[in-house]
């Protein structure tokens, strides 16, 4: 088991990259989170020509929040997960040099360093079991925002019907359609990444 | 991997070098071992590439459980960066260095083993028989850096000071100081930073009653050529190798 660091170094480089691109998406979020601000001024600002968004804006608006909250809490769990492959790095790396120790000392001292051993695959054992945990929480968040980006996308098309009937602000609301739009694509680009990246980590 | 024993007189000093099998280009280095009954300390005991060797080493002269202690000179690589490796090993030793490096040298990992900050005046540390003598040595060439002196066996670990740079295999102990000293000069000039310090210390040193002094790299002095050392220090100009 102790043998195949490069499948643990490729874990821990999976998993920082999934926390990297994870990152950037709850930036995106943010963004998310500001054009739902204006589009709620901006519905205000149209009145009764534009009674009809002003549900849509809302829902977005809390969608936006929900997106921010959901995440942190998954970037947080994609950091987790590369701590816990950092740990598993650094004790396979011991238990590859205690082997290499074994094979150049006597019988008698070779048990002494069993006990240490034994402590060393126990860890790695837990540390494999949390991990497994861990990606499947991870995952499951995964597939949460990406529901979250296509209700987003849905919100933007819905906006941009509801738009017609607002006539000067039309092409204002119509562009915040867009944003609303291309701002969830772009999370839904790093979410498809990541789950990529997710389901090699659990192939291999 | 080498292994020499220094001394033998009641407690007893090992040194550990010239592995064949370390990479070829980290430079060599010299880790020391000292045994007093049921109690142990590795000085410097090395960097992550040398680990496996240096524990099976160890393990030819002492049990596991006998190594109690673990002394870094100061904070670089080659030093201890096997930390994480021996954390794990040896999770009840404790680690005496320098108060100063304690949040750097914690990134080589170290969950389990305890950490002894050093006072920048040194002290000495009690093993069973032995009283071993932390002697600060600060600039030389690390901000802060000690030494370790055992009055019983004479012996100082010295650290970096009397490092020389060889080629692999080279004998243990200097046998020709006048040949020895061009393979000494660079180093000095260009790692230890300050004429000061490099005074204090040998101010410091010379009320020492020294028989053998044992750098971390090269070869050691024996006898009459550890005042020829101190005497060739003395007059050399450092931290000068700069182009």
């Amino acid at each position: 088991m102790f043998d195949d660091s490069s499948h643990i170094a490729a874990q821990t480089a999976a998993a920082a990259t999934i926390s990297g691109h994870l990152y950037r998406a709850s930036m995106i979020a943010k963004r998310m989170a500001l054009a739902a601000k204006n589009s709620r001024a901006m519905v205000l600002r149209a009145g009764s020509k534009a009674a009809g968004l002003k549900v849509i804006s809302d829902y977005f608006d809390e969608l936006a929040g929900k997106t921010i909250s959901l995440s942190h809490i998954i970037n947080q769990s994609a950091i987790s997960i590369s701590q816990n492959s950092v740990r598993q790095w650094r004790t396979q790396s011991f238990l590859h040099n205690l082997s290499k120790s074994s094979t150049r000392i006597d019988q008698s001292k070779t048990d002494q360093l069993k006990p240490a051993m034994k402590v060393g695959e126990n860890n790695l054992n837990d540390l494999a079991d949390i991990l497994q945990g861990e990606l499947s929480s991870l995952n499951d968040q995964l597939l949460d925002i990406r529901q979250y980006m296509q209700s987003s996308n849905v919100v933007a098309v819905t906006f941009r019907l509801e738009a017609t009937q607002t006539g000067e602000f039309q092409p204002l609301l119509e562009s915040m359609a867009n944003s609303i739009d291309g701002l969830s694509n772009e999370i839904k680009n790093h979410i498809t990444f990541s789950q990529n990246q997710l389901a090699q980590l659990k192939v291999s | 991997m080498d292994a020499l024993k220094l001394y033998d007189d009641g407690h007893q000093w090992y040194v550990f070098g010239r592995d064949p099998e370390k990479p070829e280009k980290i430079i060599d280095t010299n880790q020391f071992l000292i045994v007093d009954g049921d109690r142990s300390i590795l000085l410097d005991p090395g960097g992550i590439e040398v680990f496996s060797t240096m524990l099976a080493s160890v393990l030819k002269y002492v049990d596991i459980d006998q190594v109690t202690d673990l002394f870094a000179s100061h904070q670089d690589p080659d030093i201890i960066s096997s930390l994480g490796m021996w954390d794990q090993i040896l999770p009840k030793a404790t680690l005496h260095a320098s108060w100063l490096w304690e949040g750097f040298i914690r990134h080589f990992g170290m969950d389990n083993i305890a950490y002894h900050g050093i006072p920048d005046t040194g002290e000495r540390l009690s093993l069973n028989n032995v009283d071993l003598e932390f002697i600060p040595a600060h600039y030389l060439h690390s901000s802060g850096n000690f030494h370790v002196y055992d009055p019983k066996s004479k012996i100082l670990f010295s650290g970096d000071i009397g490092a020389a740079l060889e080629p692999p295999g080279m004998p243990m102990f200097v046998d020709d100081f006048d040949s020895h000293v061009e393979k000494m000069r660079y180093f000095h000039e260009r790692w230890m930073p300050s004429n000061k310090a490099k005074r204090h210390w040998l101010e410091r040193v010379r009320k020492l009653d020294i028989e053998i002094m044992a750098p971390q790299h090269g070869r050691l002095f024996k006898g009459d050529d550890v005042n020829k050392f101190l005497d060739w220090f003395e007059q050399l100009e450092v931290g000068v190798a700069t182009a």
